[in-house]
């Protein structure tokens, strides 16, 4: 009985087993199901992914009434060295990098825990404070521009009615205010989101395992640190992961708002970028494109800085 | 009579407490409630400003509407030089078409991905590719995606938004759905393809409709973000009879920016579709956009 089981043909039998399992792997269907979504990511995601990386490192020389892309080398990347406006607005999406998530974050998590313990009026709160997450960017920036008016503004006119004349500042103006003022907006318009994900987190942490804290005479706060908190964190770190990403990329409200200014004050990567590739009409190819490889290299350490600092604090 | 007084006083100790927590929750109820307010007064505005009139406006930003008149929505509407309603239908096809796309697309590659039947040798680097695509700053593709549609000669047309929406959907997309396949059971896979199930057929008739909660949230987050995006709409359509609704919008305050009654007329009936179909489903709607999303978590 030493011997190994064999098929008649004497092959041995696990291995005609995984022979026979390989051969049968369904690859019709593997590619009819796979391949027309990842065609359509390799043409209109991959292939643009790559020629950017690819124009970095080229110029567009217009001559004789054409255009050339010619070989720059590193160029582009020596230029945004010395732009300080690129240093400004890496400088601010830092700040919002990291402002951003720790605002969101703390605030989400709070009021997360506040409907999760059922105060009164809690379904009124979880419906309203969603509702901002629906609403487009531009819509968004454009009311809240009137907002933050100097003049006429809610925000002013209200202070000045109740008598903090002087904290009715020049919210879109000023050199200090602008870049706070969008990240509040921001967050305004997605903290709802955040919220609402750690609020299913908590909810789908397992009724047995809250009844037997209860059992055991655990207070309610032993019950928040010690049973919540740790069955919410990988929630937690991909809900903190998306705002930071959000954070990194997010346009629309800025645009609208404060168009980058005043002076670049509250100029973002995205903004710049946009501006440098398109708004300028600069008919400029090579260095937008070593921005945003630059850019893209910042996003991948962030996420990845964040998943290694949280993993290493779970061990 | 040693016990009688410690009783009272346990008594009136449980009543301070009780007075405390009640308080206590007075006060979170007020914190809360001003921060709310926070969060739905810009609606209460735009709502408010647009049955006034500009005139009324000027002389008095705040006051309340002196008469309900749904003229600034009239005009909005029925104005040929404005004609609203057009760029409603254009967001309504492009976002529409995208999303039908985006939803066949990902189901079936998530699926593919998904279940462990069908991985093979390159499954791990293709999806490590998309889930790299997954951090991408969509911005960063716009300069070759606009030099490529222009080759195409679609440049100008609704479609290059159509095929560019897809596109930048599908990572986050199959990532969900992927995530949510791999976790459904194995039996009934088999069970089907024991009674003759083809491949597609297990898919279509047995898989598919058990990822429904997935496949709700991925149509909802993609909904919202055709709906919403204004940059690939400015860069890739400068026809201004073609604009979706942000674009449109974002023209519009621009020109008509002092007329304040009519811009935030438009603003609320741009945000009313979503609005409306959100009040009314909320805790669907909610769940929709929760159920998939933490499921890979």
């Amino acid at each position: 009985m030493a011997q190994a089981v064999s098929t008649p043909d004497g092959r041995p039998l696990a291995a005609a087993v995984r022979h026979r399992r390989a051969t049968r792997r369904p690859w019709t269907a593997i590619v009819l199901f796979i391949a027309p979504a990842m065609i359509f990511f390799a043409l209109f995601v991959l292939y643009p992914l790559l020629a950017t990386v690819y124009y970095s490192f080229h110029n567009i020389v217009p001559t004789g009434g054409q255009l050339h892309t010619v070989f720059a080398g590193l160029d582009n990347y020596r230029a945004l060295i010395a732009d300080e406006i690129f240093h400004l607005s890496v400088k601010n999406t830092l700040i919002w990098g990291v402002a951003g998530p720790i605002i969101e974050m703390g605030t989400a998590l709070t009021l997360a825990f506040i409907v999760y313990y059922k105060v009164p009026l809690h379904r009124f709160y979880r419906v309203a404070w969603f509702t901002p997450m629906l609403v487009s960017g531009v819509i968004v920036g454009l009311v809240f521009r009137w907002i933050f008016n100097y003049d006429w503004g809610l925000l002013n006119v209200g202070l000045r009615a109740i008598g903090l004349e002087n904290l009715a500042l020049n919210w879109l103006g000023t050199r200090e205010w602008p870049l706070w003022v969008v990240i509040f907006v921001h967050y305004w318009s997605t903290f709802g989101y955040s919220f609402i994900l750690l609020l299913a987190g908590l909810t789908a942490v397992p009724e047995e395992l809250l009844d037997a804290a209860r059992v055991d005479g655990a207070t309610p706060l032993q019950t928040i640190t010690r049973v919540l908190l740790p069955l919410l964190r990988p929630t937690f770190i991909t809900v903190l992961i998306l705002s930071f990403m959000g954070k990194m990329r997010a346009f629309n409200i800025t645009w609208v708002l404060t168009g980058g200014g005043p002076m670049h004050y509250s100029e973002t990567v995205a903004t710049y970028v946009q501006k440098r590739a398109f708004a300028w009409r600069s008919l400029d190819l090579g260095y937008p494109s070593a921005m945003s490889v630059v850019w893209f290299g910042v996003v991948l350490l962030g996420v990845g800085l964040i998943n290694r600092w949280l993993k290493r604090h779970a061990d | 009579m040693a016990t009688v007084a410690s009783a009272g006083r346990v008594r009136r100790e449980d009543q301070v407490a009780h007075w405390w927590r009640r308080f206590l929750l007075l006060a979170l109820s007020v914190v809360l409630l001003a921060f709310t307010l926070m969060v739905i007064v810009p609606f209460i505005w735009m709502l408010v400003m647009s049955f006034r009139t500009t005139g009324e406006i000027l002389a008095e930003p705040y006051g309340l509407p002196t008469r309900l008149s749904l003229e600034n929505y009239h005009r909005l509407f029925f104005d040929p030089a404005i004609r609203f309603s057009r760029y409603f239908v254009t967001s309504a096809f492009v976002s529409g078409v995208a999303l039908v796309l985006t939803s066949v697309l990902s189901t079936m590659a998530g699926y593919g991905f998904g279940r462990t039947r069908y991985h093979f040798r390159l499954r791990s680097p293709l999806f490590g590719i998309l889930l790299l695509a997954l951090m991408l700053p969509p911005q960063i593709l716009y300069l070759p995606q606009f030099t490529m549609m222009g080759r195409y000669g679609l440049l100008g047309s609704r479609w290059s938004l159509v095929l560019l929406y897809t596109a930048t959907a599908l990572p986050v997309s199959i990532y969900l759905m992927a995530t949510y396949f791999s976790q459904l059971p194995g039996e009934l896979e088999d069970a089907a393809r024991i009674d003759g199930c083809t491949e597609f057929r297990t898919f279509w008739q047995v898989m598919l409709p058990l990822s429904r909660p997935a496949l709700a949230t991925v149509i909802l987050l993609n909904f919202l973000h055709f709906w919403n995006e204004l940059l690939l709409a400015v860069t890739m359509v400068t026809d201004p009879a073609l604009r979706t609704l942000p674009a449109a919008m974002m023209m519009f305050v621009g020109e008509h920016g002092s007329n304040y009654a009519i811009a935030a007329a438009s603003l609320v009936s741009a945000m009313l579709p979503v609005l409306i179909l959100y009040l009314v489903l909320s805790d669907k709607f909610i769940e929709g956009l929760t159920a998939g999303a933490l499921k890979g978590a």
